[in-house]
């Protein structure tokens, strides 16, 4: 219980969250530390939020109480503010700076929030933030594919107080994308940005 | 995966995996379903084992179906299990209600996967239930090594017995990846068995069968098999002198016991995976040493009521503590906050009525979801995909219609048809439930109603509510929507794929099907002739009878599985900004969610546009083109 690392990845649907928890898992597993989590989708493969929670040390319940995030990842700006605000978390927060207006906001709401005041808010309730440029990052490499999921895995990998390895981390990127060859290597090169900008980060 | 020795691995899986281990080294024969999610990975997996040709698998036409073929099997002798979501069962029970007084010759198990907080289904109904009014045994695991554990005592018990095992599971269980050993299964597992005739099988004199029933769950009750999956588990088994007892189900036990730490409790729980039947004497034993029950239930508050019961009878003093007095909510998924305020009316003192004081105030219904401090942040709304074919159906709908029309959807992505910006869709209720409310908006209104159902929902429950319409001729118009998948549940395939997607199986012609059914106009359309197709369905609509129009595309996740997708090249749709008369019907009539309006302009996001064609039709001014090849 008292090592146990809370650890929430936020998104929408298609931007990989549950990959990215899969990848954590299986790293975390080929190191033989225990590790469970979980997904909430349904209806989220449709461009909804998605969440997973995931823990490190526990193999039964990857449920926390949200105030106890130790890290949170955020795929998107709005999804990783609702999640701030709804935990109640001051976490450590690594996220890519995807911003996404989505159309029924014009029917919805008089004011959809801008990207500056989304920004100035994450910035007040985080404990460290690291923040990615997945949209140069993604222009950068194609359209259709978005490794920013897998980027953040690899600075993840850098994290010292995560205890992932990050040689396993990237055989396991290795094997998840095995049967595509091409999205194998778009994503062996996405993980190695990543890891090379947190080191940056971290000089 | 590591290996610990030769024949046990350690594996990290999600739990509807966990139940295709447990009934591999179940040896089981026959497997059936129907796709719902969130069981879907149980039988996405196990169909890939069945083209392999591990064990018999097959997406039957809906949940009553795959529940008799299963049950015939387990009659014949082999192990078999049907897989379905908490709904599909509703579907199912006909069969199963009788199906519980023959009992099986072979071992079968109903896995039935509940899915608290609607995330994908149209209610949130509790299967717990069903072991009472069906008179079988429920078994419901917490974690994925429970999983696979519980499926061999379920088998050993249903072949010992001969009755139907219940598994129950939650999109808590079912989606949650951890750590488990397992054995692995190298050889194919047969589906040959031979039924005996037996005249028990035929007599009209039902009720003698019913206490068949009984009899079995009575054996169920006396079996330590059985009866040890309810454990009384002492906090990091430190040695007990509470008073406190808190008591909850296999599916949210991990969450309690976290938080049983987490707020630093250490209360003694028991946790009841064999939920269905409960051992009275055993449950007494295990209470006695208590003063104070505290009952945490996802759901329902059955196992609350079931203890009242023996409680009462045995005239035992335990004060019980449950949903409303712990205010733990009714409905939802549990997670760890919902359970915030129970914990600490657990924590207080269980003798001060003050202690038991609501705290949570009651809310208006549909008021606002998320928490507002300096910013609102707007819901996410799923949606229909970018270039969705359905858009185009609804577009039509839409301008074929008048506002004042009714318009009951159905269960499948299209039921997102409701969510706006696209709004097509008044009623939604279950399965097959579109044609079947729209013949009773026809008989009491005087206005077009339009049923909308998709493909793998007409074959699985619309056609009777569509044989109805013929029947008494109702002036309706049902429009098909045709992508030849179950979408919703990530595309598995219906009884109208094509060879192209389930090789093994059969395709049935749809249009064939209606007129079949006696539908007098009947027309089948690609979705994006759309012009031309809201001429066609004003047709149908004028016609003085039932009417059928079929609209054929081709869903997105088809196109990404079968690379097409890929065919596009560098393909870009975007609108001429010099053409764009800024009407707004691509945004606000048709809505892909790739339209915006950005600046005062409509765009097109070239980071979601998967370069479909369907908007270049909507646009009256064709200001919407292509640039470059395929
Ligand atoms: S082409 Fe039009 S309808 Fe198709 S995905 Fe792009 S914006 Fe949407
Ligand atoms: S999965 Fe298919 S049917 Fe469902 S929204 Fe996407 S394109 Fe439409």
């Amino acid at each position: 219980m008292k090592n146990r690392i809370n650890i929430a990845i936020v998104g929408l649907g298609g931007q990989g969250v549950i990959t990215l928890a899969n990848l954590i898992a299986a790293t975390y597993h080929s190191l033989e530390k225990q590790v469970c989590f979980n997904e909430i989708h349904g209806l989220s493969q449709r461009g909804g939020s998605v969440q997973s929670l995931l823990a490190v040390n526990d193999n039964d319940c990857p449920v926390f109480a949200l105030e106890d995030t130790d890290y949170l990842i955020g795929m998107e700006k709005l999804e990783t503010l609702r999640y701030l605000y709804t935990s109640k978390s001051h976490p450590i927060v690594i996220m890519g700076n995807r911003y996404e207006i989505r159309n029924t906001v014009y029917f919805d709401l008089e004011h959809f929030p801008e990207e500056k005041d989304i920004d100035a808010e994450i910035r007040k309730l985080v404990k460290k933030l690291y923040l990615f440029n997945s949209v140069d990052y993604e222009k950068k490499i194609s359209f259709r594919i978005k490794p920013t999921n897998i980027a953040i895995f690899g600075a993840l990998s850098e994290f010292t107080e995560l205890g992932l390895d990050p040689k396993i981390a990237k055989k396991n990127v290795r094997k998840h994308f095995a049967k595509n060859p091409i999205a194998q290597s778009f994503n062996l090169t996405a993980f190695k940005e990543g890891k090379s900008w947190l080191k940056e980060m971290n000089l | 995966m590591l290996e610990l020795d030769h024949n046990i691995k350690k594996k990290l899986i999600i739990g509807n995996h966990a139940v295709v281990q447990g009934l591999l080294q179940a040896k089981v024969g026959v497997t059936s379903a129907y796709p719902g999610t969130p069981s879907t990975e149980i039988q996405t997996e196990l169909y890939k084992l069945s083209k392999k040709g591990k064990l018999y698998f097959e997406f039957s036409v809906n949940e009553k179906v795959a529940f008799e073929i299963a049950a015939a099997s387990a009659m014949s002798g082999v192990r078999s299990a049907v897989i379905m979501k908490h709904v599909g069962l509703n579907v199912a029970s006909d069969a199963m209600m009788a199906m519980a007084y023959f009992g099986v010759l072979g071992g079968m198990l109903l896995v039935v996967v509940d899915d608290p907080g609607c995330l994908s289904s149209q209610n949130e109904q509790d299967s717990r239930f069903w072991g009472r009014f069906a008179h079988l045994p429920v078994f419901e695991p917490s974690t994925n090594q429970e999983i696979i554990d519980m499926i061999q005592v379920a088998f050993e018990l249903s072949e010992k017995y001969n009755q139907i095992c219940i598994l129950r599971l939650t999109n808590f269980t079912a989606l949650n990846t951890s750590e488990v050993e397992y054995v692995p299964i190298e050889e194919n597992l047969p589906h040959n068995g031979e039924f005996i005739r037996d005249i028990n099988y035929q007599i009209p004199a039902r009720y003698i069968l019913h206490k068949n029933a009984h009899n079995k769950l009575l054996q169920f009750i006396d079996d330590e098999r059985f009866t040890s999956l309810n454990p009384l588990i002492a906090s990091n088994g430190k040695p007990q002198s509470s008073e406190k007892l808190i008591i909850t189900h296999g599916a949210i036990y991990p969450v309690v016991a976290y938080l049983n730490d987490y707020y630093e409790l250490n209360l003694p729980i028991l946790k009841i995976s064999a939920i269905h039947p409960l051992n009275e004497d055993l449950i007494q034993e295990m209470i006695k040493p208590f003063k104070y029950l505290y009952f945490i239930e996802e759901l329902e508050p059955y196992l609350e009521r079931e203890f009242l019961a023996i409680i009462g009878k045995n005239h035992l003093e335990q004060k019980v503590f449950g949903k409303k007095e712990l205010e733990v909510p009714q409905e939802n998924r549990i997670v760890a906050e919902a359970l915030a305020i129970p914990f600490e009316h657990i924590k207080g003192d269980p003798t001060n009525s003050e202690t038991f004081i609501p705290k949570i105030k009651p809310s208006l219904p549909f008021a606002p979801i998320l928490t507002q401090k300096e910013l609102v942040i707007p819901r996410t709304l799923p949606r229909l995909c970018d270039g969705c074919p359905h858009r185009g159906a609804f577009y039509v709908i839409k301008k074929a219609t008048n506002y004042d029309d009714i318009i009951p959807s159905d269960i499948g992505c299209y039921a997102l048809g409701q969510v706006p910006p696209v709004q097509v869709g008044d009623f939604w209720l279950c399965m097959g439930g579109g044609i079947g409310t729209a013949l009773g908006f026809s008989i009491t209104n005087d206005k077009p109603v339009i049923a909308v159902i998709g493909d793998g929902t007409f074959f699985h429950a619309g056609i009777p509510p569509l044989l109805d319409a013929v029947m008494h001729n109702r002036k309706i118009t049902v429009a098909i929507l045709d992508n030849y998948l179950t979408s919703m549940t990530g595309g598995q395939p219906t009884a109208g794929s094509p060879e192209r997607i389930a090789p093994e199986q059969t395709q049935i012609d749809i249009e064939k099907l209606v007129k079949g059914c006696g539908v007098q106009w009947v027309k089948r359309v690609p979705v994006e002739n759309i012009k031309e197709n809201i001429k066609i369905f004003k047709e149908a609509l004028a016609f003085d009878g039932p009417s059928v129009v079929i609209f054929t595309g081709i869903c997105v996740i088809d196109l990404f599985r079968s690379q097409k997708i890929f065919e596009q090249g560098n393909k870009k749709v975007y609108i001429d900004q010099d053409k764009c008369t800024k009407c707004g019907t691509c945004l606000y009539d048709f809505s892909c969610p790739s339209i915006l309006k950005y600046d005062g302009n409509f765009v097109i996001n070239q980071n979601s546009c998967i370069a479909c064609d369907l908007c270049i039709n909507v646009c009256p001014v064709n200001a919407i083109l292509i640039k470059g090849e395929k």
